[in-house]
């Protein structure tokens, strides 16, 4: 073996390993909540303790979400009852806020053991 | 020894490169059909792949919320709502094949149920619906009970036009997840999961899917089921409801009383065919625990979770081989 046989492997090693932290780093990232108006992705939050409020529009209007200590939900929407509204906060990867009158679902993303929820 | 390394060095190179390549992704659809949120997860091997199977999973949902819609009538088409309020004077009606056979489905499952599911109670769930609306109060027995015609299904995909009240609520659900897992296996995808309101369906996955079984009491999980190519559904009391006198009325309707009925919180029915699954998990919790657990002996490989009204776990033996 001479020199450029141990860079070869040096180079192989390397894009090994930075393959790996990338592919580690891109799935192992906090919570995240996403928004959706249909099939659009329309909104990315990032459960953190930061209280924040953000509007997002749906099918019957203005839809306002609230994010706080790492939760997220629904506080005011246009819908005959509401139903998401009263839900209140959800945080786990397997929970999930839809308001059928106004498509909108608010899904969180994180690492998961499950790959569904039932009931 | 150096033209070994060169060589295996470039294997491995091409190696990363085709599974990086090569490797499926999950894509996903949400889709808002039969006042239902409907989650869908595929893996395929491409966006093209993904967006030509998801559009034609769309097509058949759409189809079939328009084809038993009971609220809302489509020109040019004869749905569920033309069947019950048509003003036509024919003496039958000619139906797409597809509705004929769903309700054809509906009406053999009334004698295999005790009668517990009955398609023909559209009158009792909208006197219900508008109670449940008001959130108070609770209907008499005699607002309740119709003088509803019989649903007649006649040949060649007609229908007798008798105005019967038509609510295929309780199958349809079910009934079409079960033709979308079949379309997505005839299109060679065999790990995805769908989730159409409480009905949830799975392929096939290396090391099988994690179900969570939500509790009916907050958003806590119970039971974790592991499981491939199988339906999961769940009926309970706690998600359509409203409490009257500190008791809870919901919208699970049993055809024989009229009334909903409180025999438990939650029950999960898991077996491979996902209509069948819908079907006995409205027929279970129509009937008490002990009942329930007589009634679903003569069905392999069914399996059943009830949650009791006092929070007590309930399962079939078969549920074993999930955990």
């Amino acid at each position: 073996m001479n020199k450029y046989d141990f860079i070869l492997i040096g180079v192989v090693l390397f894009v090994f390993i930075g393959l790996t932290i990338f592919i580690n780093f891109n799935s192992k990232s906090g919570n995240k909540a996403l928004v959706y108006y249909d099939n659009k992705l329309v909104l990315e939050v990032n459960l953190d303790q930061k209280r924040q409020f953000y509007n997002v529009l749906g099918y019957n209007g203005n839809v306002v979400i609230l994010k706080e200590n790492g939760k997220i939900r629904v506080t005011e929407e246009v819908s005959p009852y509401h139903i998401c509204s009263k839900q209140g906060f959800i945080s786990k990867t397997y929970e999930s806020i839809v308001c059928l009158p106004n498509k909108i679902v608010i899904k969180i993303e994180g690492k998961s053991n499950l790959d569904g929820v039932i009931g | 020894m150096k033209k070994v390394i060169v060589v295996l060095t470039v294997l491995l190179i091409f190696l990363i490169g085709f599974l990086i390549i090569n490797h499926n992704k999950y894509y996903s659809r949400n889709l808002f059909y039969m006042d239902t949120y409907i989650d869908i997860k595929i893996k395929a091997k491409n966006k093209n792949q993904a967006d030509k199977v998801l559009d034609k999973v769309d097509n058949i949902f759409h189809e079939y919320h328009m084809l038993t819609d009971r609220y809302n009538g489509y020109i040019g088409l004869i749905n569920v709502y033309e069947i019950n309020n048509t003003k036509k004077k024919d003496k039958s009606l000619k139906i797409d094949k597809k509705l004929y056979d769903l309700i054809d489905y509906g009406l053999k499952l009334k004698s295999k149920t005790n009668n517990l599911l009955d398609i023909n109670i559209g009158y009792a769930v909208d006197v219900w619906k508008k109670y449940r609306e008001k959130g108070e109060g609770i209907p008499k027995l005699s607002e309740l009970q119709s003088n509803t015609n019989d649903i007649v299904l006649l040949e060649n995909n007609t229908i007798k036009n008798n105005h019967p009240n038509i609510d295929l609520g309780s199958i349809t659900k079910g009934y079409v997840t079960k033709l979308v897992g079949d379309y997505l296996k005839s299109e060679k995808i065999e790990d995805f999961i769908i989730n159409a309101g409480g009905n949830v369906l799975v392929g096939n996955k290396t090391n099988g899917y994690k179900i969570g079984v939500k509790s009916p009491n907050d958003n806590g999980i119970f039971k974790v089921l592991k499981a491939n190519d199988v339906a999961v559904v769940t009926s309970g009391s706690y998600e359509r409801y409203y409490k009257y006198n500190g008791k809870l009325y919901h919208h699970i309707i049993d055809p024989v009383s009229l009334f909903p009925p409180n025999y438990m919180k939650s029950v999960t029915v898991i077996c491979k065919d996902s209509s069948l699954a819908d079907s006995l998990s409205t027929t279970l919790f129509l009937m008490s625990i002990d009942d329930g657990k007589e009634f679903i002996k003569k069905y392999q490989d069914v399996n059943v979770i009830w949650y009791s009204n006092d929070d007590k776990v309930i399962t079939t033996e078969g549920i074993s081989k999930y955990e």
